[in-house]
């Protein structure tokens, strides 16, 4: 058995079902079903109820006013929504005012001040500096050329190049220089020293050594 | 050896840098401590353009001394070695100054150029002292005198033999080509120090790789010597990229005599042909006549990119350069090892060589035939 919506039975519940067979038709369903007869007797007593309600209202509402307030209320509503959107919208970029000239004399202080803090570091800092860099790179570009450090930090390291040799410990260094670049010869003893020897312009001999503590 | 006692001691108050207008100021105290009984006694110290600079976040000392130093013996003095040590600025380090083929009467001055450069943090101490000491004296009776913590006797000695070696071999020249023979031969030797690669390098001591690149082990070939009195057996080191670690070798004792002490070369070959001295593998043993003995040694050596390009090293050649008896007595190549072609590329002429090439470049050749005539 098919039984009526529910739109239905409210609708025959208030007697406001338009169609004569259909409210035969529904009424008919309802006399023979026990299911919509009590549907029907809830929508009725719950009909009861507002129009009780509706009867406690005062009596000298004026509906009139009240629907004009409401209307006064959209529209006051919508004008805020209005404003509220045009304060959301982006705002046309205005044109710097920073001049061509002023962004290249501050492009030059950047180069001169890099330059200058580069010329200025000390061998082993701009050493490190570069292989910091160096890293940022590689790990950027997602390919390993190279691992940064050429000893651990606490590691005394010798180096020896033709205008010094240098043995370096926790980021202190001792280097000592050669003053001459003509006749420069390096040597590297595996059991710790490093040298480099020069003859001056009167023929003396001077080798220059750095080593590790223990020799 | 006599208990030292504090001879000189001076400080030099550093002109320090301007950085934004404001100075900093601080000290470098350079004590120059000899021993009582010093052959040689200091004469004057003078500093030049001695310097503390800040750089980023250190600060550099230079530091440039000019000794006088006096023999204050009746001896000849052929050798001498300055001990320096700034235990503030590296503890674990220390660095010396050595003039060889020095022939310095009773009485007569010699200078001795102190060039340092010390790095510390800023915020370290002002004061930086530096220690400067006397680690050997080398007579020309091979007589020795020091402290030798630095093995100042050994290399004195192997620098006064490989003197006389080439005074020797100079002077036969002279004998027997005359003075055009013996201007050839200076004229060659400059070629070949002109011509001999030299390059950077780094040392640590353990080490490890520090590049990707794959280490392998690598034979050593060896220039078999004819009169050496060590015969190389075998050897290899870990070579990965630009680095070489961990030689390890095999020599035996072919002389009759105990030997105490020996120097192998090692020479790297790299990818692109070159070839280059990369140092030297020592080692201090007691090895009787007929016995082996392994060499091994845990340091790593780290070339940077040379010409631009980054050193491929590809194989190595070792050949024994020094040999010490436990007698003292000490072999060196003949002047024929160093003549071959595989040695004479890469290795630097001797001290005595290379002062002798100077006073022929700065003097002539009659200042040269005249200076091989006083020994």
């Amino acid at each position: 058995m098919k039984h009526p919506s529910e739109s239905q039975l409210a609708l025959f519940a208030g007697g406001d079902l338009a169609g004569g067979w259909e409210r035969w038709g529904v009424g008919r369903h309802v006399s023979r079903c026990a299911a919509c007869q009590n549907e029907v007797s809830l929508l009725r007593a719950a009909s009861a109820e507002v129009r009780a309600l509706t009867a406690e209202l005062p009596k000298d509402v004026n509906w009139n006013r009240l629907a004009a307030e409401m209307t006064g209320n959209i529209r006051v509503g919508l004008a805020a929504g209005e404003a509220i959107a045009r304060f959301d919208k982006p705002v046309a970029p205005h044109r710097l005012r920073l001049g061509w000239n002023a962004a290249l004399v501050l492009g030059c202080a950047t180069v001169v001040f890099v330059a200058a803090f580069w010329m200025s570091l000390p061998q082993p800092q701009a050493e490190h500096l570069m292989t910091a860099l160096k890293r940022i790179r590689t790990e950027r570009i997602g390919r390993l050329v190279q691992r940064p450090a050429a000893a651990p930090d606490d590691a005394v390291v010798l180096e020896a190049s033709a205008s010094s040799i240098q043995v370096k410990e926790n980021g202190r260094a001792m280097s000592l220089m050669n003053p001459h670049s003509d006749g420069v010869t390096v040597s590297v003893s595996m059991r710790g020293s490093a040298g480099v020897r020069y003859v001056d312009d009167t023929g003396q001999v001077t080798t220059n050594k750095v080593y590790y503590a223990e020799q | 050896m006599p208990s030292s006692k504090r001879l000189t001691g001076f400080a030099a108050a550093l002109a320090a840098a301007l950085m934004g207008g404001s100075t900093a100021r601080a000290a470098v105290l350079l004590n120059i401590d000899l021993p009582k009984d010093s052959p040689v006694a200091l004469l004057s110290a003078e500093h030049g353009d001695s310097s503390e600079t800040a750089r980023g976040g250190a600060m550099l000392l230079d530091l440039h001394a000019a000794l006088s130093l006096r023999n204050s013996t009746q001896r000849r003095i052929h050798g001498v070695t300055l001990l320096i040590t700034a235990q503030d600025v590296t503890p674990g380090g220390r660095g010396s100054v050595t003039i060889t083929s020095l022939d310095v009467g009773p009485g007569e001055a010699f200078p001795v150029r102190i060039d340092l450069r010390l790095l510390r943090p800023l915020q370290a101490s002002n004061n930086v002292p530096v220690q400067v000491g006397l680690d050997g004296v080398l007579f020309d009776d091979l007589s020795f005198y020091g402290l030798d913590k630095l093995g100042s006797r050994r290399n004195l000695t192997l620098s006064e033999f490989e003197a006389r070696r080439d005074r020797k071999y100079f002077k036969s020249l002279l004998a027997e080509g005359g003075p055009q023979r013996l201007q050839q031969e200076m004229i060659e030797s400059m070629a070949h120090s002109a011509d001999r690669p030299s390059l950077d390098v780094q040392m640590v001591r353990g080490g490890r790789a520090t590049n990707f690149e794959p280490e392998k082990q690598v034979q050593f070939a060896f220039l078999r010597l004819p009169d050496s009195p060590i015969e190389p057996m075998e050897g290899m080191a870990r070579i990965a990229g630009n680095e070489a670690r961990a030689p390890r070798l095999e020599v035996k004792n072919r002389s009759d005599r105990p030997i105490r002490y020996l120097e192998l070369g090692w020479i790297l070959h790299d990818r692109g042909g070159q070839e280059f001295l990369a140092g030297s593998v020592p080692a201090e043993l007691s090895l009787a006549p007929g016995q082996k003995s392994p060499i091994l040694e845990n340091t790593t050596l780290k070339f940077p990119q040379h010409g631009g390009q980054p050193l491929a090293i590809e194989s190595m050649t070792g050949f024994v350069s020094s040999v010490e008896f436990a007698d003292g007595s000490v072999w060196i190549p003949s002047r024929a090892d160093l003549g071959m072609p595989e040695l004479q590329r890469v290795m630097a002429p001797s001290d005595e060589e290379q002062r002798l090439v100077q006073i022929y470049r700065k003097k002539g050749l009659k200042a040269l035939i005249a200076e091989l005539n006083r020994f």
